[in-house]
């Protein structure tokens, strides 16, 4: 993802600009990320990997994941093109490769779309969560998650296998120390092939609509101002 | 070709958002049809004044028999929701199901295929079109101003058997507010400025009086000043009110990501160059501890 301080650009031919802009784990993805390797460390006995969708250029970045704790990761070797794609090829790993417990951000910070978890959920059967600010595992089977609904907050136990889409305060973002990084370099990458299918969304052209706004300043003495103009605003 | 929209409920009444689908659907579709899992007698009366031909009232939306019986028997194409939670819950459950394409974030519906969706936490819009006849499209808050209509609804109420549900709910708490923060017309937020957590009852009394939900930015949640449910930005919640009130938040990018789509911003900062100015509509430099009780006042 880019980095969320980036100023977003696009290029002419409607193509995401990547000049000067730095990329990074997605910030809810890192949240998951940290809430496994803290579990790990509570239970040796717990394996993490970690799944990108996207081409060559993020290797870095899953470098970045394995320093910060995963154990292997593993690369679907194709653009991101919709919700639909991403979560049709994980839901294809996952079958493939049994995991009981499936992490994700709660949405992407670029396409914001917030239905990837929902997705994949939907094509395997599995109970998904969204979105969950906390998670622990009891007695080495029962997952505990405190999950956002419209009356507040709800504390649930579930049974694996789940999938989670995260967000904070269900941990503290990590940063890869220098063993991390060195032993990153030895454990393994993946690359695999997408699954054949079409994207269901074609993005035509994208606009940068400007923030910058004309301001009406009021002076702190004429407080009644400013409620006089909303009022003129029916607001 | 009918129109359906899914109806949800806040306090007992039809809610802003769901209002507007409606609205939206009588602008694409010669029928609109509204499913809710409301079954309260007393809304029947408004809900042709909402827009609704017909409203199917099921058990829980999470039960896709009840969904899929609609959708085949009066052949739906198009769906225009709400962005909630549930329902992209719901949205995906029918999309895989009956293979219909979700276009996320909807600020305006082009034609029957095309839209323009907010991307990149409000940054960028985009055109979309859309390969499939079969879409469903989740729209943004208030990007219409929902309209009345004169209509005879047809209410058919589907039974179902209750959901099994595989897991166990262990404690429910629920927030204590009267506005929910993401359906708030106003939202009064307030950040660093506001110097620590026991300085928030004029952003209470403010937000009372105006019957206004209280926010935060993230440094404020992330200090334990307020609580996460109310940190707005781009990693947090991210609101489109009428009217945003940020006081003593200087404005940073991912801030803004949170709250650009309010209709007005009021600024409310002692630091004549903090960035926020630059996206207000309404901007009063000084003292926030001066010009609250200032604005309280004005207000009575």
């Amino acid at each position: 993802m880019p980095d969320t301080t980036s100023d977003i650009a696009f290029t002419e031919d409607n193509k995401f600009d990547s000049n000067n802009v730095q990329f990074i784990i997605g910030p809810y993805e890192d949240y998951a990320l940290a809430r496994a390797v803290e579990l790990k460390e509570l239970n040796k006995e717990i394996e993490i990997s970690i799944l990108n969708i996207g081409l060559s250029e993020n290797d870095s970045l899953l470098r970045k994941g394995l320093a910060i704790g995963a154990d292997k990761a593993y690369r679907i070797n194709s653009e991101p093109f919709d919700s639909n794609f991403v979560a049709q090829n994980i839901a294809n790993f996952i079958s493939e490769h049994k995991f009981d417990l499936i992490l994700m951000g709660k949405e992407s910070i670029d396409y914001n779309s917030g239905l990837v978890h929902y997705l994949t959920g939907s094509i395997l059967g599995i109970q998904t969560f969204n979105p969950v600010s906390y998670l622990d595992i009891e007695n080495n089977k029962d997952i505990i998650i405190k999950t956002e609904v419209e009356s507040g907050i709800n504390k649930i136990k579930a049974n694996l296998p789940l999938i989670l889409g995260c967000q904070e305060p269900i941990a503290e973002w990590k940063i890869p120390n220098m063993r991390g990084i060195m032993g990153a370099r030895s454990k393994e990458l993946i690359v695999i092939n997408p699954t054949d299918l079409k994207p269901a969304l074609e993005y035509i052209k994208h606009d940068i609509p400007s923030n910058k706004k004309e301001i009406k300043y009021i002076d702190k003495e004429d407080i009644d101002l400013l409620v006089d103009e909303l009022k003129l605003k029916n607001l | 070709m009918p129109v359906l929209v899914f109806i949800e409920f806040t306090n007992g009444k039809i809610n802003e958002s769901s209002c507007q689908a409606t609205t939206l659907a009588n602008g694409q579709g010669d029928e609109v049809y509204g499913v809710t899992t409301s079954t309260d007698k007393n809304y029947n009366s408004t809900l042709g004044l909402k827009g609704f031909d017909k409203i199917f009232m099921i058990n829980d939306f999470k039960n896709i028999e009840c969904l899929s019986k609609i959708i085949l028997d009066h052949d739906i194409k198009i769906i225009i929701s709400p962005g909630s939670d549930l329902f992209r819950e719901i949205s995906s459950l029918i999309s895989i199901s009956h293979k219909f394409s979700i276009v996320s974030n909807v600020k305006k519906i082009l034609d029957h295929k095309t839209a323009i969706t907010t991307v990149y936490t409000g940054k960028v819009e985009s055109e979309v079109n859309v390969i499939n006849e079969k879409i469903i499209y989740l729209i943004n808050k208030n990007i219409i101003e929902s309209d009345t209509y004169d209509k005879n609804t047809d209410i058919i109420k589907i039974e179902s058997k209750n959901l099994r549900i595989n897991y166990e709910i262990l404690e429910e708490t629920k927030i204590d507010h009267d506005i929910s923060l993401s359906d708030a017309d106003i939202v009064v937020s307030a950040g660093r400025g506001l110097k620590g957590p026991e300085n928030w009852k004029m952003i209470e009394d403010l937000a009372k009086k105006l019957h206004a939900a209280t926010a935060c930015s993230k440094p404020v949640s992330d200090a334990g000043w307020r609580s996460h449910h109310e940190h707005v930005g781009q990693t947090g919640l991210k609101i489109s009110p009428k009217i945003y009130f940020a006081i003593g938040i200087s404005g940073a990018i991912q801030h803004l990501a949170g709250v650009n789509s309010s209709k007005i911003i009021i600024v409310i900062n002692n630091d004549p160059d903090a960035p926020f100015f630059k996206s207000a509509d309404y901007g009063i430099v000084g003292d926030a501890f001066e010009i609250i009780p200032k604005i309280l006042k004005a207000l009575n």
